[in-house]
């Protein structure tokens, strides 16, 4: 059931992903940026809120009136920033389903992992409070909706004595303090306790990415811009708790619990709220993941180079002073509470050199699950049929990327590693210059956008020599193909793509060069 | 190209939060319905009467214990019944509120009707008897269409309100 459920969603993103990639590149892909872009859109809902709180009157009476203005008076600017705090507010919802949706089906919550998991959940109870407390101060008769329907469902939690919902039927139940206590949790409680708990969210990870790139951004915030132009938010009649309205414009975003405790009964809204959210929280465990073997330290190895610990993108890795006597001031200790067995710390181990002879190829970290030695074994026992008109192509995957699965199909060659950053870029070298392959081609197990956050990245700032550990300069970067690089990868048969880096090596040509 | 794709990617996107953020319109009741509130908040009476402790008794007592009547805090639950001519719009057994039963009995209720003429009667016993009812009001009403009704009980009046 849960595998059909992630097989589901790992199409579906696919789709997405194969679609938003022939016009974004993969970097600005948003779909590799849901978490940042949802970070973004707080930016927006809060910069906009602080010129509306600028004009926002506490009152019963003064609620609406001063959104009005703001609206009507103020359209070009308090009517624009109104829109922003609405649409941003929503979108934000879009990209935090769609956050979560994605690391489900790409099993990116267990093990390990359980902990951003676990706690992105208490960040959902507050954006939705914040966003229905939002409603709640415009005043209209959606507010009085909301704060209708929102008591009722607070009346239900045993710990209230008498009905909060009695205070919002007739005008004399509510009291301007009411719109003071209301705006204290939108603008100062609830956010709080938002920015704390995104803080937590991003706790475990080393460079949490908290900003989509820049021209992801501009474009968001120019479409939002457009539509608030175009459909400017408004508030609909003043609240008037003796008239009910036969319909209401409805934000289904925030408020699509709310029909069911008209339709049932906020009991039985309150058990399936419950039940969603007990059932994300024990996720990660059901069934428990079988855990991969943290990556080991080999002191008589390590130099303490801090490589390992720069790279791992789950602050796995700590130095610390050397425990065994030698020269070098500090060694590697890894926390295996927190390494998820990606093995990039493999990959940026100066001394996981597959050129090693004098000693058995143990580097200063490795990991268990595909040990360094096993890699270049791997590569080493790779037949290439030796066919000099067609030069010999060497794949590297991610495990589990379908692409794999098809280029073996097609009789290409194909080394499986658990993350491409876990291969050092010596043994990109090592297959070329031992004559193993003319071509190195990586495929990864997503488009762009790592499983193990950034096993892609360093691999392509080594390969570019950006990063250590570099690749060497007697590489001629052409042989080498990073298939997740380009939106091609989305949209054509791998095979083929195979095909034209082959005959691009063959021309001298660079394989992008090729049509 | 590349942009133009990118600007529609964004124009879909904002016009799905544009959209959801208004649409569809959420029906709240029908175009002749108007809505009764059952809004109470009323204390039934003690379970039994309030007993004055004999001087023996108050002796027994720690000094500051002395407290001349011995009052049970259990309270009867209230019954509460509200028609509209003959139809029957609400009908409750309500408990009391409170760990040891000693808090009031809250009725809370919004009920969908038809616009029209109504009597509207309410009937609420708080002192357990089942057989008949301690307050009891009926109230010749006009309902309109999306108006409210606040059926309310004022304990200073010890009568019914309607708002």
């Amino acid at each position: 059931m849960l595998s059909v459920l992630q097989k589901t969603g790992r199409a579906g993103f696919s789709v997405l992903q194969h679609v938003l990639g022939r016009v974004f590149p993969v970097a600005g892909n948003p779909l590799n940026h849901l978490g940042a872009l949802t970070i973004f859109f707080c930016w927006i809902v809060l910069v906009s809120g602080i010129w509306l709180f600028m004009f926002f009157r506490t009152s019963v009476s003064g609620a609406f009136e001063s959104v009005e203005y703001l609206t009507h008076e103020q359209w070009y600017l308090g009517g624009i920033m109104r829109s922003l705090h609405r649409y941003a507010s929503d979108a934000l919802i879009i990209t935090l389903l769609l956050h979560i949706l994605k690391e489900f089906s790409f099993d990116n919550y267990r093990a390990k992992r359980w902990f951003s998991w676990v706690s992105g959940i208490p960040l959902v109870w507050i954006i939705f409070p914040l966003g229905i407390t939002g409603y709640w101060l415009v005043w209209d008769e959606l507010a009085q909706y909301v704060a209708l329907t929102s008591a009722e469902l607070l009346d239900r939690i045993p710990i209230f004595t008498g009905s909060m919902a009695a205070n919002f039927l007739t005008d004399t139940g509510l009291s301007d303090r009411f719109f003071t206590l209301m705006a204290f949790l939108h603008l100062v409680g609830l956010p709080i306790f938002l920015v704390f708990g995104i803080w937590l969210h991003l706790f475990r990870l080393s460079r949490p990415s908290i900003n989509p790139p820049r021209r992801l951004m501009a474009g968001c915030l120019l479409a939002m811009l457009v539509a608030a132009a175009i459909f400017p938010a408004h508030s609909q009649g003043k609240a008037d708790l003796a008239f009910m309205p036969e319909t209401i414009q409805f934000d289904w975003f925030y408020l699509h619990a709310f029909p069911l405790v008209e339709r049932f009964s906020p009991g039985l809204t309150w058990l399936l709220l419950v039940i969603i959210t007990a059932l994300l929280v024990v996720a990660p465990w059901l069934p428990p993941m079988r855990r991969a073997l943290p990556a080991k330290v080999d002191l008589d190895n390590c130099n303490g180079c801090q490589r390992c610990a720069d790279d791992c993108p789950y602050s796995a890795i700590e130095m610390r002073p050397r425990s065994d006597g030698k020269s070098y001031a500090r060694e590697a200790v890894v926390d295996p509470d927190l390494c998820v067995s990606c093995g990039i710390c493999v990959g940026a181990c100066p001394t996981a050199s597959p050129f090693r002879t004098r000693s058995e190829l143990i580097p200063g970290i490795d990991l268990p699950a595909l040990s360094a030695a096993e890699l270049r074994e791997s590569i080493v026992n790779t037949r290439l049929a030796d066919d000099s008109a067609n030069p010999r192509i060497l794949v590297f995957s991610c495990k589990g990327n379908p692409v794999a699965g098809r280029l073996r199909q097609a009789g290409e060659a194909v080394v499986e590693v658990v993350c491409m950053g876990q291969i050092p870029p010596s043994y990109f070298d090592f297959a070329l210059s031992r004559g193993i392959a003319d071509g190195i081609a990586l495929t990864a197990c997503t488009d762009g956008d790592c499983r193990f956050r950034f096993g892609t990245d360093w691999t392509e700032q080594r390969i570019a020599r950006t990063r250590d550990p570099h690749l060497r300069k007697r590489v001629d970067g052409s042989h080498i193909e990073m298939l997740w690089q380009s939106n091609r990868i989305a949209r054509q048969n791998p095979a083929t793509l195979i095909e034209r880096f082959r005959r691009s090596i063959v021309s001298g040509s660079k394989p992008g060069d090729v049509t | 190209m590349r942009y133009v794709g990118q600007a529609l990617c964004f124009a879909v996107f904002m016009l799905v939060v544009v959209w959801f953020s208004i649409r569809p319109e959420h029906r709240l009741r029908g175009a002749d319905e108007a809505i009764v509130s059952v809004s109470i908040s009323h204390a039934g009476k003690r379970l039994a009467e309030c007993r004055t402790l004999s001087q023996d008794e108050l002796n027994e007592l720690p000094p500051n214990m002395r407290i001349p009547d011995d009052c049970p805090r259990e309270r009867h639950a209230v019954r509460l019944e509200v028609f509209a001519d003959d139809i029957l719009l609400y009908r409750d057994a309500l408990p009391p509120s409170g760990l040891w039963s000693d808090g009031k009995s809250i009725a809370y209720q919004r009920i969908r009707t038809a616009a029209g003429s109504y009597a509207i009667r309410v009937n609420m016993s708080d002192s357990g008897n089942d057989e008949s009812f301690d307050y009891s009001e009926t109230r010749s009403l006009t309902l309109h269409p999306g108006q409210n009704l606040v059926i309310d009980f004022d304990e200073r009046s010890n009568g019914f309100t309607f708002n």
